[in-house]
């Protein structure tokens, strides 16, 4: 079943479009990273599900409903802008927000201070929200996203502002989560972490679709065609095959190019036939590679 | 309804802690308290004991020695605790400087020369004091007064005039005593002391006052925790967890709990020196309404509901403090009438000014309280239409508010003009 389902959405601010046709199926119980640069219709697209502004056209629905109102209480939402009472104090704070999510009093008597010790805040639990530092605000705010203990978790940039010693914390929990049997969707314009975490990825840019799929099948689906080898004896008739493109030697290592269609296996039988194979690895391209060979370098500068 | 009650249980707990709001909220009281007690202490300092006073009194016309020692000696014997002692009668001017030198270092509390020819010229009482409290100055009139009677003796007896004469005469002078009534209310004819006509003027004001302080007053918390919320980003955390409904009812409920606390510790403290401060130093029953409470409170409730959901449209539209003044601008301009009007509309009540402005919904609960508590012939019709009026423009404040609040709330940059709020509410 899907966690959200988005049908056809756009949506404009004036002449900009900033969501454009855009459908998605988010799996329940898997991390799905929505990844694009900086202005792609990634925060537009969240506030979308999350109710905050109404798509010009199309079709949101959340746990297969399609009024936000019922299933409110059943999402964590982590909003990019982060802000919290500043006044208040950093239990208080958590524990307010926990009450209105609608947890009930006696379990937040609890679940407070358990938060507070995941995301390393227990000593700071009667300080006020303004002394906290910036990365311990976003992990309040992160605490406070999941007090209600919700089955969907929509983070928007979750990582940015942390050290990496706190992204690594955060990165624990989440996939801790998904454990659980949760579904996280998170933004973000940095790659190696959407790799590191996620299972499903969505890449945008200008808020059209690039890319929809498992990060496996995305890899396989956009091979790069690149094989690195590294070969004993004479390996001058690599270049003479009809299926490959280009050759870069360093050494022994050779990086070969393969023709548009050409299959790896192939090159291997002939390889082994002719010298001594002491590596053969199909090289799996980034997700940057990716994106830059889809949308070329000028959008891809941000990654 | 939980979560509206978490907001305003928040809304109220926030606002009270402040500083600001506890400063705001003692300090009219506490003025009016310190005016009571510097009033009282000085009626106190006025009627009540105090330690001898000492004068000089130099009596050059050197005849009045006698009557002066006498008219003292018959003043002190009737007030044993406020003896005004005569230190010592001089007949000269000879050792003024040195007399002075001791008021001058407090050794004495005035110096008075009577010129010569004050009894039958144009002789002037001259009196020194030095650094004159206000609770003294009675000092030196009630000195004054006894050497105007030594004076006053001395004429009659040059005169002949014989002691029984003089005595009678003195009972003819007797003032005669003065009781004022108020016929309004013929069940109960109430007297009225000297004064108490210029204190119950100020009820109705009171009233008024309390009921700009309920609707209006405190409406600078509401843009303060708004535009709180909108400046720290905390709105989207909260509109995932609530509809800008609850949450903008949730605050209204939060600003109301903070107007009735100090609409209660203003009224209660009101009361209080009404009915024990004013009857127990002055001597006066002020006529405290108390019959209007009711519909005093209806009329908060009406008038809360428009101006908190008003400032709550207002304050989600703006950015900064600073905007919102500047919208806030015309609203506190619109009290102003009542503010001018209050002395007049007081004394005329039941005239076409009145009733005209008592059908201005904004302005309703302020007119409509001041008449109330300032007149007893108002028709319960023109209540009754009053209040249907503003209970119908709540709903219709409250609508436009909501459409505003919903869309303002998450609106950051350019404060959007009229136009386009106008068309949020053709959209929404």
């Amino acid at each position: 079943m899907e966690a959200i389902s988005l049908e056809q959405v756009c949506k404009s601010f004036g002449e900009v479009r900033a969501v454009d046709e855009l459908s998605v199926r988010v799996p329940e119980g898997s991390i799905y990273g929505f990844l694009g640069p900086n202005g792609a219709g990634k925060t537009t697209t969240i506030r979308m599900i999350m109710n905050i502004i109404r798509p010009d056209s199309g079709r949101i629905s959340i746990f297969g409903d399609g009024t936000f109102e019922l299933v409110k209480r059943r999402i964590g939402y982590m909003p990019e802008e982060r802000g919290l009472y500043r006044k208040m104090s950093v239990g208080k704070a958590l524990a307010y927000f926990g009450a209105i999510k609608g947890v009930k009093a006696s379990e937040l008597s609890s679940r407070v201070p358990w938060w507070l010790e995941q995301v390393g805040l227990a000593d700071w639990a009667d300080k006020k929200v303004e002394e906290l530092s910036r990365g311990m605000h976003q992990k309040l705010q992160f605490a406070v996203t999941a007090i209600n203990d919700p089955e969907l978790v929509i983070l928007d940039e979750p990582f940015a502002g942390l050290d990496p010693v706190n992204q690594d914390l955060m990165k624990d929990i989440i996939g801790q989560m998904r454990d659980d049997g949760k579904t996280i969707i998170f933004s973000t314009h940095v790659m190696h972490e959407a790799e590191q975490l996620c299972d499903f990825i969505l890449l945008i840019n200008k808020g059209k679709l690039i890319l929809d799929g498992s990060l496996e099948q995305i890899r396989s689906q956009q091979r790069s065609g690149v094989v690195v080898a590294e070969l004993e004896g004479e390996t001058n008739f690599i270049e003479s095959l009809p299926m490959v493109t280009a050759v870069q030697r360093q050494g022994r290592r050779l990086e070969i190019t393969l023709a548009e269609g050409a299959d790896p296996q192939q090159l291997l039988r002939i390889a082994v036939e002719r010298a001594r194979v002491q590596s053969f690895e199909v090289k799996v391209p980034s997700l940057h590679e990716i994106f830059v060979k889809l949308v070329g370098k000028d959008d891809a500068k941000d990654f | 309804m939980r979560k509206i009650f978490k907001i305003a249980q928040r809304e109220y707990i926030e606002t009270v802690k402040t500083k600001t709001f506890i400063l705001s909220i003692l300090i009219t009281p506490a003025i009016v308290g310190i005016v009571l007690v510097l009033v009282n202490r000085l009626s106190r300092d006025i009627s009540g004991p105090r330690p001898a006073k000492k004068v000089v009194v130099a009596d050059l016309s050197r005849e009045l020695g006698d009557e002066i020692k006498g008219a003292f000696d018959e003043y002190n014997a009737s007030r044993p605790e406020r003896q005004i002692l005569l230190e010592e009668l001089q007949v000269d001017e000879d050792s003024e400087e040195i007399t002075k030198e001791k008021v001058r270092k407090g050794q004495l509390d005035g110096y008075v020369v009577l010129e010569e020819d004050c009894v039958e010229g144009q002789g002037k009482i001259r009196s020194y004091t030095c650094g004159t409290k206000i609770a003294e100055l009675d000092l030196i009139s009630n000195v004054e007064n006894l050497l105007n009677s030594a004076v006053f003796n001395r004429r009659c007896e040059l005169r002949d005039v014989s002691q029984e004469l003089l005595t009678e005469l003195r009972e003819l002078r007797r003032r005669v005593p003065v009781e004022r009534v108020d016929i309004g209310s013929a069940s109960e004819e109430k007297r009225i002391k000297a004064g108490q006509e210029a204190v119950e003027i100020f009820v109705p004001f009171f009233f008024m006052i309390l009921m700009f302080t309920g609707i209006f007053g405190m409406g600078q918390h509401m843009l303060t925790s708004v535009i709180e919320e909108k400046s720290s980003r905390v709105m989207e955390v909260l509109l995932s967890a609530v509809s800008p409904f609850e949450l903008m009812t949730g605050k209204i409920l939060g600003l109301a709990g903070i107007s009735l606390t100090v609409m209660s510790l203003w009224g209660i403290t009101a009361c209080v020196s009404a009915y024990y401060g004013a009857a127990h130093w002055w001597g006066i029953n002020i006529d405290i309404p108390l019959e209007i409470l009711p519909y005093f409170g209806i009329y908060f409730v009406l008038g809360f509901l428009l101006f908190s959901s008003l400032l709550a449209g207002i304050g989600s539209i703006c950015n900064t403090i600073k905007e919102a003044q500047s919208l806030m601008m015309p609203i506190s301009m619109m009290f102003v009438v009542p503010m001018v009007l209050w002395f007049y509309l007081v004394q005329h009540p039941d005239e076409m000014l009145a009733r005209v402005l008592s059908f201005v919904p904004p302005l309703t609960p302020m007119i409509m309280v001041l008449r109330l508590a300032s007149s007893e012939h108002l028709s319960f019709l023109e209540i009754f239409a009053s209040i249907v009026l503003l209970a119908l423009s709540v709903p219709a404040v409250m609508w436009v508010a909501a459409k505003v609040f919903r869309t303002g709330i998450l609106m950051y940059g350019k404060r959007p003009g009229l136009w386009e709020v106008l068309r949020w509410l053709k959209q929404g």
